[in-house]
């Protein structure tokens, strides 16, 4: 007895034949563009009645594997299509919104400029909230581009120096370093495969997270790697605020804040981002933390080719 | 430079004519601002064709890339190809921060791109600075209309 399946993904139509006795264990599948047309009715046919049905239709058989294939095929095509999509939807965020926004944000301050003061005093306090909104929205488009060109500009794979990195990145930032007192000491870094600008932003948004977030107690911040594999893990470590541990893993979402904006400034994206970018070399970031003690921010990369040393 | 500048602004959107104006409304330069919304409209000005055929070729233009149908760069191509027009400075002025437009602006002649600032107040010091290097310290060729008094000035 053979049991027949049909299923119609649009409009292309399946047959699958189960066959349960003897004949072999792999179904058979038969595929056919569906116009519609009359089927073969019960689908209890027996394999010979449907398959004198199918060869009259001149419809051929197809082999499983194949067919595995072509839904491999179909979903790639389908996945493609939707990156595309969240391509055009931020091309879209970047040109066709900001400039409605633009508009928005300047004429709100220009309406600010000319007429504060001249109006009652509610007047003055709408047009500051109605200013602050739009340049607020301003940034979160901003922030939300800069997420999203993560990965679709497609970051190089190149062999980086971690430490150069590091470095860099401490002298950009020197001034908020030198403003929080903070103490940074790191070991020799290793170098790993990565993109140079995505190592300098994924290195600035946590030692700037580090300050940020930092306590009363003077800031020190230390930055190791560890071998693992073919990866490297990286720890930042901080005696912060620290981060409550029900929290510690929302702060990887995009736009997720912990703290009021008046106290902490900032849209809740940078470890958005910071993800991304580790992800993208198919690393994994986490946080392991205790309110009140600090924080340890760990990453893994690939590693990337040992520096050389006096090699021509 | 004899007599007050003379810009012309491209831009499809009004308000952001409105904005360039405010910005210069105070400047020592006292440029005359005229403003059209579309390339065509634009093209007729600077050929001094219909209703422009008393007006004076400005000095410099002012454009965005983002017009009807995006033709800011068809526009760009079209004064580039044009003797008669391709002497007249074009600055760039679009929302659009993108490499691609960038380059492509330069690419088809344009003198200068800046990015409209998001921010009011950098808005305002933008355009000024435009002004400012093109009419304190640029030095721009003649126009058609000042031909007699620079002939004059080399029979001197």
């Amino acid at each position: 007895m053979a049991t027949v399946g049909i299923s119609n993904p649009k409009s292309r139509l399946r047959l699958l034949l189960l066959e349960e006795h003897g004949i072999g264990e792999d179904p058979t599948v038969w595929e056919m563009d569906y116009d519609g047309g009359a089927l073969p009715g019960d689908p209890r046919h027996t394999p010979e009645k449907l398959h004198k049905w199918l060869t009259s239709k001149k419809i051929c058989p197809c082999e499983p594997r194949k067919m595995a294939e072509t839904d491999l095929a179909r979903k790639m095509e389908e996945l493609s299509r939707s990156n595309r999509e969240l391509e055009q939807f931020a091309y879209v965020a970047s040109h066709d919104l900001r400039e409605p926004l633009r508009m928005v944000a300047t004429y709100t301050q220009l309406l600010a400029e000319r007429y504060r003061g001249k109006l009652d005093r509610n007047a003055d306090q709408y047009m500051e909230y109605a200013t602050d909104g739009a340049l607020r929205m301003q940034a979160l488009i901003q922030d939300l581009l800069e997420l999203s060109r993560v990965g679709r500009e497609g970051g190089k794979k190149q062999s980086i120096d971690c430490d150069a990195v590091l470095e860099e990145v401490l002298r950009d930032m020197s001034s908020s370093i030198r403003d929080s007192g903070a103490i940074i000491q790191h070991e020799k870094l290793p170098a790993v495969t990565a993109d140079r600008c995505y190592l300098l932003q994924l290195f600035q948004n946590l030692i700037g997270n580090a300050i940020k977030f930092r306590a009363k107690a003077p800031l020190e911040i230390s930055v190791a790697a560890e071998a693992e594999g073919k990866y490297w893990r990286f720890t930042i470590s901080d005696n912060g605020i620290g981060i409550a541990p029900d929290c510690q893993e929302n702060i990887f979402t995009v736009f997720q804040r912990l703290h009021a904006r008046t106290e902490y400034p900032g849209n809740g994206i940078g470890l958005a981002i910071c993800k991304k970018i580790v992800e993208q070399y198919g690393g994994k970031i986490w946080v392991d933390s205790k309110p009140g003690t600090g924080s340890q921010f760990k990453f893994t990369l690939p590693a990337g080719q040992p520096c050389e040393q006096g090699a021509s | 430079m004899q007599g007050a500048p003379e810009i012309l602004v491209v831009d499809d959107n009004p308000a952001d004519a409105v904005l360039v104006r405010e910005s210069l409304a105070e400047t020592s330069h006292q440029s005359h601002i005229y403003s059209v919304t579309d390339a065509t409209e634009a093209l007729a000005y600077l050929r001094r064709q219909r209703k422009y055929q008393m007006t004076a070729r400005p000095d410099l233009v002012i454009l965005d890339l983002n017009l009807v149908h995006r033709d800011g760069h068809k526009f760009l191509t079209v004064i580039k190809s044009d003797s008669g027009l391709r002497q007249i400075p074009v600055v760039v002025f679009s929302s659009s921060e993108s490499l691609s437009d960038i380059t492509r602006s330069y690419l088809l002649g344009a003198n200068c791109y800046v990015s409209k600032p998001a921010d009011l107040k950098r808005y305002f010091s933008a355009v000024r600075a435009i002004e400012e290097f093109w009419f304190g310290y640029a030095s721009l060729p003649k126009k058609e209309n000042d031909e007699r008094s620079s002939c004059a000035r080399i029979a001197d």
